[in-house]
């Protein structure tokens, strides 16, 4: 049931339950947009889904080259997406090397608290989505909880983090596969993303800090004007971070974002903030206060620049310029030595 | 003089996750309810304008997530808040202790100066009741905090706590005031995010800053 033609969904005027899209999300208000895009889009989906199936008829194992790369930037099509990330995060590898493994930690004894902590945001995550709604048939919620619960065992140090239940729900959306999905967020948690999600979250308060360097110097005037506000980063785009662009950009857009993400790591957080920020500098720099600033984040992410994928993608590849890995490296270091200068000199 | 004067304010809601502190300000600000929302992880706020006895006063009523790892990202929340809004759930046990503990960390950051309101909602779960009415009110009394209980659900409750609260925030701005003597430049008020300032039209943010087409 899970994998409807989005094209098949011809909404019908005033039957809401209509409007829905291919991955199960209710979409009472943009569901016209949205399918006006789709049908835009379709062609580039069959497009990329051919080109793909011959180069996995080629060479069937999932490669690190310029080729690959490229084929990741234009696209993974739905049909492969889960297999393009589990080989490229090196998921598939682990779940070989540790059979058993997952099931293991459903079995062990499980902390009270945690599974509580768990518990309470069950019913908060995707509320809009008809697979993860409680009263859904086969619903996914169980599937949810067993994937945070698991990932809470195994990597006790983070535990849950909120924000980990909408990383670990488009995982079970697109992977159908619980055992997968844990994989896949010891793949994000564990390698690809810097420590977001531990208590004291010094690796989200890094990158926040890295973009504002990057801001500042791509774009001087808008570093200016977010600098009059101290702490600003963390109320206008802790969000984008912690959530990997759920329920900031539309879904098509954060899963293109995602196949940069597996194959080519955290780097593409930034390329995706930055085009966002550079492309409404003008609208940015009218803002007069906290409250202008704050709402113009908010907008900037809606409407048709995001909403046109596979535009946005072309995007975010050429807008921001160049960003080595070894510049973000740098800044990652420099930010959080500072970081954590700043937290021993406090009280 | 004094009544055309705006008094602008910034209140915190502060509190474990789940207690409704997002659906108390979305009930307040835009009268709404709604069951279905997700978890809160980044903070933001609302605003809302009031006329109390002839002044006008501005809130800017800020919402936080309640997983309490968020607070490594700063205390800017309730730096320079005038009020707080502490809120439990009253059939949640766990909810009220970390109350308390926000008690103490407010007092340890920001003294006497902040207005304290203590806050069990989810009273229309009042059949499954955790809390009871006596402990809540009399801890709150002996940390010098007004108690209310209040249901988003069935908008009760919350009208009066934000105007209890106003009425309070302004007592303790013109207290201040009159301390430090009108027109000081730079009073511990204004410090402290009280702008006092002559009634005059603002520009309003209204509609945001972008236009997305």
């Amino acid at each position: 049931a899970m994998e409807r033609e989005a094209t098949d969904n011809r909404p019908e005027p005033g039957h809401s339950s209509e409007r829905v899209d291919s991955y199960g999300f209710e979409r009472p208000c943009d569901f016209d947009s949205y399918k006006e895009m789709m049908n835009q889009y379709v062609g580039v989906l069959n497009r990329r889904s051919m080109r793909w199936s011959r180069l996995l008829q080629q060479k069937p194992e999932v490669e690190k080259n310029l080729t690959v790369k490229r084929f990741v930037r234009k696209g993974v099509p739905s049909e492969h997406r889960a297999k393009i990330w589990m080989a490229a995060s090196g998921a598939q590898q682990q779940m070989e090397s540790k059979p058993g493994y997952y099931q293991s930690l459903l079995a062990m004894e499980h902390d009270t608290k945690l599974k509580e902590t768990i518990h309470t945001d069950m019913h908060r995550t995707f509320p809009d989505n008809v697979f993860f709604q409680s009263h859904a048939e086969a619903g996914l919620q169980k599937v949810l909880h067993n994937v945070l619960l698991a990932y809470g065992h195994h990597n006790q140090a983070v535990g849950y983090c909120q924000g980990m239940n909408f990383i670990a729900g488009y995982l079970i959306i697109i992977t159908k596969d619980e055992e997968k999905s844990f994989w896949l967020m010891d793949a994000l948690l564990g390698r690809i993303l810097p420590d977001y999600y531990s208590p004291a979250m010094l690796g989200l308060k890094t990158d926040l800090e890295v973009l504002g360097e990057l801001v500042k110097a791509k774009a001087p005037a808008v570093g200016q004007l977010m600098a009059q506000y101290p702490g600003i980063w963390t109320l206008v785009v802790s969000r984008w971070f912690i959530c990997l662009y759920i329920d900031i950009l539309p879904i098509e857009t954060v899963l293109r974002i995602w196949d940069c993400l597996f194959y080519e790591g955290s780097k593409v957080l930034f390329r995706v903030a930055l085009t966002l920020i550079l492309h409404h500098q003008t609208e940015i720099l009218r803002a007069r206060s906290l409250p202008d600033v704050c709402e113009c984040f908010k907008q900037m992410t809606c409407g048709a620049f995001t909403m046109d994928c596979h535009a946005f993608m072309q995007k975010i590849f050429t807008e921001p310029g160049s960003l080595s890995m070894s510049t973000i490296q740098k800044l990652r270091e420099k930010c959080r030595q500072q970081i954590l200068e700043e937290e021993s000199r406090r009280p | 003089l004094a009544a055309n004067r705006t008094y602008s304010f910034k209140v915190v809601l502060l509190g474990e996750g789940c207690v409704g502190k997002t659906s108390l300000v979305l009930r307040y600000c835009e009268n709404k309810f709604n069951d279905k929302h997700i978890t809160t992880l980044q903070a933001s706020f609302l605003t809302k304008k009031l006329n109390i006895t002839g002044k006008r006063v501005n809130l800017a009523i800020w919402d936080t997530a309640g997983q309490e790892r968020f607070h490594a990202l700063g205390p800017i929340y309730y730096r320079d808040s005038n009020g707080a809004v502490l809120v439990y759930d009253v059939t949640d046990e766990d909810s009220f202790q970390k109350v308390k503990n926000w008690v103490k960390e407010l007092r340890k950051m920001l003294g006497n100066d902040i207005c304290l309101c203590i806050v069990g909602n989810k009273i229309d779960l009042d059949k499954d009741r955790h809390v009871s009415v006596e402990d809540a009110e009399s801890y709150a009394e002996s940390v010098g905090a007004k108690h209310y209980h209040t249901s988003a659900k069935l908008n009760k409750g919350i009208e009066e706590l934000f105007l209890d609260l106003c009425k309070r925030m302004m007592e303790t701005a013109q207290a201040e005031e009159r301390a430090k003597g009108n027109g000081a430049s730079q009073s511990a008020a204004t410090r402290r995010g009280v702008q006092i300032v002559d009634d005059e039209p603002q520009a309003t943010p209204a509609g945001g800053c972008c236009s997305s087409g």
